[in-house]
């Protein structure tokens, strides 16, 4: 394979930003027909690569070469050019455009100067039947759910007929099925000569996908070599150079107390007529496909969109509640899956964020309580391994810091009910584990937990019982030892699995 | 401590860059122009900014909460017509007077807040409407003729001096202090700042948005019916579009002062300088005789280059 010429090669670029070297001397080349892997934790500097190799950013040490050539000043233009697609990892699309507009924004084919619409959408049909859209194509991209805008914006890259494609964690909000067309597709892409670089935080993706591996590590490559012959686990021991056996917590069944939730014939937003109970000490894990209703259930019980049923009980209170300030009052807490957008806010510091739903407890003579308010944020940063001062903006956090001060604000309410939403979507896989422990010992002091994830292997490892959605309604409830991989995705892409109770 | 660790504090902190301005004013102005640095003359200023500041007050809890009110002006009018109108003859104090009018003030606020919380109507458009709705309502109840105050509690507002201190200054200090303590020390102050942020966040984590919004409009109200107090007290006279210039001034208080326009960020303690400064630049203008029309551009030309220069250095 390497007679051929790399599309795109680094050689030794470096890139820092205010004096914190993020590259160190990077050296990564993309050939053609290669699905070549990139992995490193959060911050490893993954995503300056990125933009180094599509000239979003200029490096300050080392070349860029585009077909064998140095190019001294890449600009996205020139790389646009030069045949760099890039579908990032925070969607760039415009919500009022439709689906067509938005793939063949910025390289809309024209006639007279103006938008040859007809052109625009048989081309756009092409890539998307590419990408397995079926929604109409003069759909505005705002009514999308989160992973359909995904496959549009891959679409998009698609659209220019890329040399080089690259995907930045594309899955992350990818139903399995998705998943499925994704890699089907980047196959043919290679294929036909398309090099493309991958990015992802799920290994089993990259093992059945990728050809080579290149490893960052605190801005250094660590590895570069042939994925062949390596396990998911030598991948992650070349990530974080632990042994990832213990990824998940030993699995302990839940000493079950209390029932926390009963509900029966409850109906909220896109979840029709579904039975549900969870005790104390608890995980209970939410699966299927993207959209199927299971973050509609959560934001049902939550008290944050209209919901009914026949017959509530949750915590104590005979029927559901009606707003958010209710439920978090009866002892259940929301964790948001888009952390950025619901679940904190970005331009305040980490202690207002930690503080928000806690405002009112502590006071002293009317007013807010100064001294307690910093020791209890002191509290929740050791405790969450939250390290740095607590007056930043939460915004200068990593994803999974973040995610930590998501989970973190709830405690000081000692909520009884956890209601989490993918909570280590887009986290690192250290800061995973932490997550993972943390879940388990919640469970274990006692407290329910309805774990929402999009990651198959969470559901499986963590969780006492997994209930899978599809359509709104419940297929099936998995007992732990019943809840394999497949039995979870089958029953999701409703497939009728022996052994399988509803 | 070096001139450029002093510049890069002064460029962090909008209210204090603010605060520095003006006394950059006073000073070289005091020092170059006749009359302007007198006692009486800064006094006169101040009282001046009490009114803005006031008005601004509301605004600035407004604006936090990631909302504008466009009604200020209107509800100034309104308590400036209606208090001459309403106040009893058999109430010699006249605060039974004040009092009403006040709650008048706070019900039209609050019916800003009902009109975004219950019909989903922004608050541009609310506040537009109301603005709109009183001045018709005025023009239907007072004409085109000026009322005169009689109420004892009013003239004294507009005219006692308590140690000296004009009874304006002394009610901005009051109002300043509760609406510092609103914003940095109760728990409301904190979920309004959130809610302006990031207003989705902020419901998850068990704001009640509905609340929030209703009181921090129906605050507005009020205090911009303590300013029409004011006014009416200074002016004797309430007539239609007396309140007119304090809808402008006052959301440029709150500009000046570095609160973000579009919520979430800022304090009442830029405000209050920034009310100083736009008086004191009106001031100016009046002493060195220019034309009225350089006040505008100076308006114009300070808030964009406060915004520019603090706003830059805050992204970092």
């Amino acid at each position: 394979m390497d007679v051929t010429m790399p599309l795109v090669e680094a050689r030794g670029v470096s890139k820092g930003f205010f004096g914190n070297p993020v590259l160190k001397a990077v050296d990564i080349a993309l050939y053609p027909g290669r699905v070549h892997a990139l992995l490193g934790e959060n911050g490893a500097g993954k995503s300056t690569l990125i933009n180094l190799l599509s000239g979003a950013l200029r490096p300050d040490g080392g070349t860029i070469l585009m077909d064998g050539r140095p190019v001294t000043k890449l600009t996205p233009q020139g790389a646009r050019a030069a045949g760099v697609a890039v579908v990032q990892q925070e969607l760039s699309l415009a919500a009022e455009l439709s689906i067509a507009e938005n793939i063949g924004l910025g390289a809309t084919p024209r006639r007279f100067g103006l938008i040859d619409y007809r052109a625009l959408r048989d081309r756009a049909a092409a890539v998307s039947a590419l990408v397995g859209l079926t929604e109409p194509l003069d759909m505005p991209v705002g009514d999308l759910p989160l992973g359909r805008r995904q496959m549009v914006e891959i679409a998009k890259a698609l659209f220019r007929r890329p040399r080089v494609l690259i995907l930045d964690e594309p899955t992350s909000s990818l139903s399995a099925h998705e998943a499925g067309v994704l890699s089907g597709l980047v196959r043919t892409l290679a294929a036909g000569g398309v090099a493309v670089l991958y990015i992802s935080h799920r290994l089993n993706e990259v093992q059945a996908l990728c050809d080579h591996v290149t490893v960052l590590k605190d801005g250094m490559v660590t590895a570069d070599r042939s994925l062949a012959d390596v396990s998911a686990e030598g991948l992650v021991r070349l990530m974080v150079g632990r042994d990832p056996g213990d990824a998940f917590p030993a699995f302990a069944p839940a000493t079950a107390g209390e029932e926390l939730i009963r509900v029966d014939g409850f109906s909220a937003g896109a979840v029709r007529d579904v039975t549900f109970s969870a005790r104390a000490g608890e995980i209970i894990g939410i699966g299927g496909l993207i959209g199927q209703g299971q973050e509609d259930f959560l934001l049902g019980l939550y008290g944050a969109i209209p919901a009914t049923a026949s017959k509530a009980e949750i915590c104590g209170v005979g029927h559901l509640l009606a707003s958010v300030a209710a439920a978090t009052a009866a002892g259940l807490a929301y964790v948001p899956a888009d952390r950025k957008k619901e679940g904190l806010v970005l331009t305040h510091a980490i202690s207002a964020n930690l503080l928000l739903p806690s405002l009112g407890r502590l006071m002293r003579r009317g007013l807010r309580d100064r001294t307690g308010e910093a020791s209890l944020v002191a509290d929740l940063a050791r405790q969450f391994s939250i390290r740095g001062d607590t007056d930043r903006f939460v915004q200068a956090l990593s994803g999974g810091n973040q995610q930590k001060v998501a989970l973190a604000k709830w405690l000081p309410l000692a909520p009884r009910v956890l209601l989490l939403n993918d909570p280590t979507r887009g986290v690192d896989v250290g800061t995973k584990r932490e997550i993972y422990l943390m879940l388990r010992a919640f469970a274990d002091a006692g407290k329910l937990i309805v774990l929402l994830s999009s990651d198959t292997p969470e559901l499986v490892h963590l969780c006492d019982r997994v209930v899978v959605f599809r359509q709104g309604r419940v297929v099936a409830t998995l007992a732990h030892d019943k809840a394999s991989e497949e039995a979870i995705v089958g029953a999701a892409m409703g497939l009728g699995i022996e052994g399988v109770a509803a | 401590m070096k001139a450029a660790s002093i510049t890069r504090i002064l460029f962090r902190n909008p209210p204090l860059l603010t605060l520095a301005l003006v006394a950059l004013v006073w000073i070289v102005a005091g020092a170059t122009l006749r009359g302007f640095g007198a006692v009486g003359h800064l006094r006169y200023i101040l009282e001046l900014s009490a009114i803005i500041g006031i008005v601004a007050a509301g605004q600035t809890l407004v604006i936090l909460v990631g909302g504008i009110d466009l009604s200020v002006g209107a509800v100034i009018t309104v308590t400036a017509i209606l208090l001459p109108l309403i106040s009893p003859d058999w109430d010699s104090t006249g605060i039974v007077g004040v009092v009403v009018t006040l709650a008048v003030a706070a019900v039209i606020g609050l019916g800003n807040g009902m009109g975004q919380v219950y019909l989903s109507v922004p608050a541009i458009i609310m506040t537009l409407a109301m603005a709109t709705f009183l001045q018709g309502l005025l023009v239907l109840i007072a004409g085109g003729s000026a009322v005169s105050v009689t109420n004892e509690a009013v003239i004294w507002l507009g005219s006692a001096r308590p140690f000296g201190v004009p009874a304006s200054i002394v009610v901005w200090i009051l109002v300043a202090v509760a609406v510092l303590i609103i914003i940095h020390r109760l728990p409301f102050g904190a979920r309004l700042l959130a809610l302006g942020a990031n207003p989705l966040t902020a419901r998850l984590s068990g704001v009640n948005v509905n609340r929030t919004t209703l009181a921090v409009y129906a605050l507005a109200g009020l205090f911009s019916g303590v300013a029409g107090l004011l006014v009416l007290g200074m002016n004797r006279q309430g007539y239609v579009g007396i309140g007119d210039p304090y809808l402008m001034t006052s959301i440029a208080a709150v500009v000046l002062g570095g609160t973000s326009i579009l919520g979430g960020r800022g304090s009442y303690a830029g405000t209050i300088p920034g009310a100083i400064l736009l008086v004191t630049t009106t001031a100016l203008i009046t002493v060195v005789n220019a034309s009225p029309g350089w006040r505008s551009i100076m308006f114009g030309s300070l808030i964009l280059a406060l915004l520019l220069i603090s706003g830059r250095e805050a992204q970092r």
